[in-house]
């Protein structure tokens, strides 16, 4: 029983840093059709940027971490500028061609710069507020304040681009974006401005996303392929294009994933996200809250 | 004149190392790679050809971009290798086998695909090859070692006599290279062709001028699938041992790169294409530089993808 709970804890942890990547996907699906797989190398440039910040800059971490948001939402907006921008009105097979040429690229420019191997987080790094257990479940079951810190932290950002989405001027523009651009250009919104807008949001989410995942986890280059791809597949789960449904989508995959590498084999925990992935594309393409929609050629 | 050195090649390497050889003893070191070296690099390049004109046919004739091809070359791969090593049976049955194998999993994973289109064809193929890849890394079972370790895998026979050097096994990939290239170019110039030509321009007038989808589809995947097994199976006895390592997204993308850099669906690109890159990542592997391969291959993505969208042959843009 308490391996049960440890493992929902553990699932909703991972699902909040799932919903924040995937959102990036979806937003940007949304809008432009494509699939940004150089979103999950920005989510790993996040991580690395808040560990350069702690390690060698001696920044705080409480510092370090809008630094890493700010510097991944530029650089978001810069692949949009140099990769994507010129392919607008391509053939959607080169854009997403090049995405994975970019994130090829940023993959390996990462690993050419740091190194392939694996960095932990200093722990004299690490805010007081975020170590140690903070309850003591029934069974034996621990949380720890960093858990529980994601987990809000997560919520508070969802609720805000929520808010951000329905509430103002930009978020309008973006919905209208998503509905038809070509339409949304003639009633004299700026598209451009509001491709790079989402660019920037959503890399600052995935900042967040990376710079959790090193506190938790470890920092590596290869980091952003295996959380992007889960990310990725809880985007599609939840419906692409639907920014609600990617939050559902990745609690819902960070559950599953962490019940079934407790229970089945840890081996098996990117298989689960494939699996869940494809049976999603293949019976409900359109998602758990996505609306059917015809097919686009 | 290419064709004859084509064909003459081991006889150059050898009478290269030949030659440096007669030069050593006179106390002169020329930095020449030796002939075993090259061959095998050549043998190498013919691989990627072989794999690069099989995957040229999904997305280069049927326009669905397949981002999960090095599962077919796994299967093809593992099918040889486990029979050869592990029940001892014959090559020369294995690779056929290994062929049926790999079109049966085309089949496999075409079936439910066949509606799909654009980006979620290209997410699900990728699924499929990690979850391969994944199955035969962790299942011991199934492969007899850990990671996908098949060990001494061994060498075919031919007339009694082993094939294992350099360039036998470059005779060996170059007739397999031929077929393939006469298999290929005979399909784009059929009914099947032109059906799958009209398919990659529109689906639905394609399908409105009568032609049976399910039916053109499925046979573009499985041919693709069956060339991708048997360079699996040719890399299996090639290499002795495999492991899953060999096999993973990455490698994907390398073969993907190959045809993008010549042309998508262009037959003459995806060889060129296959053979420039092959060789660049060999050379990129001796300098010190190495881990920046796939760099420059996402690199190289981009840019032509940017510049020059029908590859690198294409005298005009497409539209």
């Amino acid at each position: 029983m308490s391996q049960f709970l440890e493992q929902i804890i553990n699932g909703l942890v991972l699902g909040g840093i799932y919903a924040l990547i995937a959102v990036g996907y979806t937003m940007v699906y949304g809008i432009i059709q494509l699939i940004n797989f150089a979103h999950g190398e920005i989510f790993m440039f996040g991580a690395y940027f808040a560990f350069l910040c702690v390690t060698t800059f001696g920044l705080s971490f409480w510092f370090a971490l809008p630094l890493s948001m700010s510097l991944c939402a530029l650089m978001g907006m810069l692949i949009d500028f140099v990769a994507y921008r010129p392919l607008r009105n391509a053939p959607r097979l080169s854009a997403l061609i090049t995405a994975i040429g970019m994130s090829l690229v940023l993959q390996n420019l990462a690993r050419l710069i740091w190194g392939a191997r694996w960095r932990k987080f200093p722990a004299e790094a690490t805010p007081a507020l975020l170590t140690g257990n903070a309850i003591s479940l029934p069974g034996g079951a621990q949380v720890s304040f960093l858990d529980i810190f994601i987990i809000l932290l997560a919520v508070g950002l969802m609720i805000g681009l929520n808010r951000l989405i329905y509430l103002t001027k930009i978020g309008k523009a973006m919905r209208a974006c998503a509905q038809n651009r070509v339409a949304a250009n003639l009633m004299g919104i700026d598209t451009n401005r509001v491709i790079t807008v989402t660019f920037a949001i959503g890399s600052a989410l995935g900042a967040v996303a990376g710079v959790m995942v090193g506190l938790r986890e470890v920092t590596e280059p290869a980091m952003g392929y295996y959380k992007g791809v889960a990310a990725f597949a809880a985007a599609v789960l939840g419906g692409i294009g639907n920014i609600t449904g990617a939050m559902f989508g990745g609690v819902i995959l960070g559950v599953a994933e962490a019940l079934g590498a407790g229970y089945i084999s840890s081996e098996y925990r990117l298989a689960i996200a494939y699996i869940i992935m494809i049976l999603v594309i293949i019976f409900r393409p359109s998602g758990l809250l996505g609306k059917s929609t015809t097919t686009r050629a | 004149m290419i064709l004859i050195g084509v064909v003459c090649l081991p006889l150059l390497t050898y009478g290269a190392d030949r030659f440096v050889d007669l030069l050593y003893e006179r106390d002169i070191v020329l930095p020449i790679p030796s002939g075993d070296y090259i061959l095998r690099i050549v043998v190498q390049a013919c691989l990627y050809m072989l794999l690069a004109l099989g995957l040229n046919i999904v997305p280069g004739f049927t326009g669905l971009l397949d981002l999960g091809y090095v599962g077919f070359y796994l299967v093809g791969g593992y099918t040889a290798g486990l029979l050869m090593a592990r029940l001892g049976w014959s090559y020369w049955i294995a690779l056929p086998l290994a062929a049926i194998h790999g079109a049966i999993w085309g089949l496999l994973r075409g079936a439910p695909t066949l509606r799909l289109t654009g980006d979620y064809f290209a997410i699900v193929t990728f699924g499929f090859s990690e979850l391969l890849f994944r199955v035969v890394k962790n299942e011991e079972w199934l492969i007899g070692g850990p990671n996908g370790f098949v060990n001494d895998i061994p060498p075919p026979t031919l007339f009694g006599y082993e094939i294992y050097k350099y360039w036998q096994q470059y005779y060996h990939i170059l007739i397999l290279l031929a077929l393939t290239i006469l298999v290929v170019y005979r399909l784009q110039n059929s009914r099947v062709g032109r059906a799958w030509a009209a398919i990659r321009e529109d689906e639905r007038a394609a399908e409105s001028m009568g032609i049976n989808l399910r039916e053109y589809k499925s046979i573009a995947f499985a041919v693709s699938a069956a060339i991708g097994a048997v360079g699996g199976a040719f890399f299996a006895q090639f290499q002795v041992n495999i492991s899953a390592g060999a096999f993973e997204f990455w490698e994907s993308i390398f073969i993907l790169c190959m045809i993008v850099l010549g042309g998508v669906g262009n037959i003459k690109g995806a060889i060129i294409g296959a053979g420039i890159l092959a060789s660049l990542g060999e050379l990129l592997r001796i300098i010190p530089f190495g881990g920046a391969r796939y760099l420059i291959f996402g690199i190289i993505l981009i840019l032509i993808m940017r510049f020059r969208p029908a590859g690198l042959l294409s005298m005009r843009q497409q539209n």
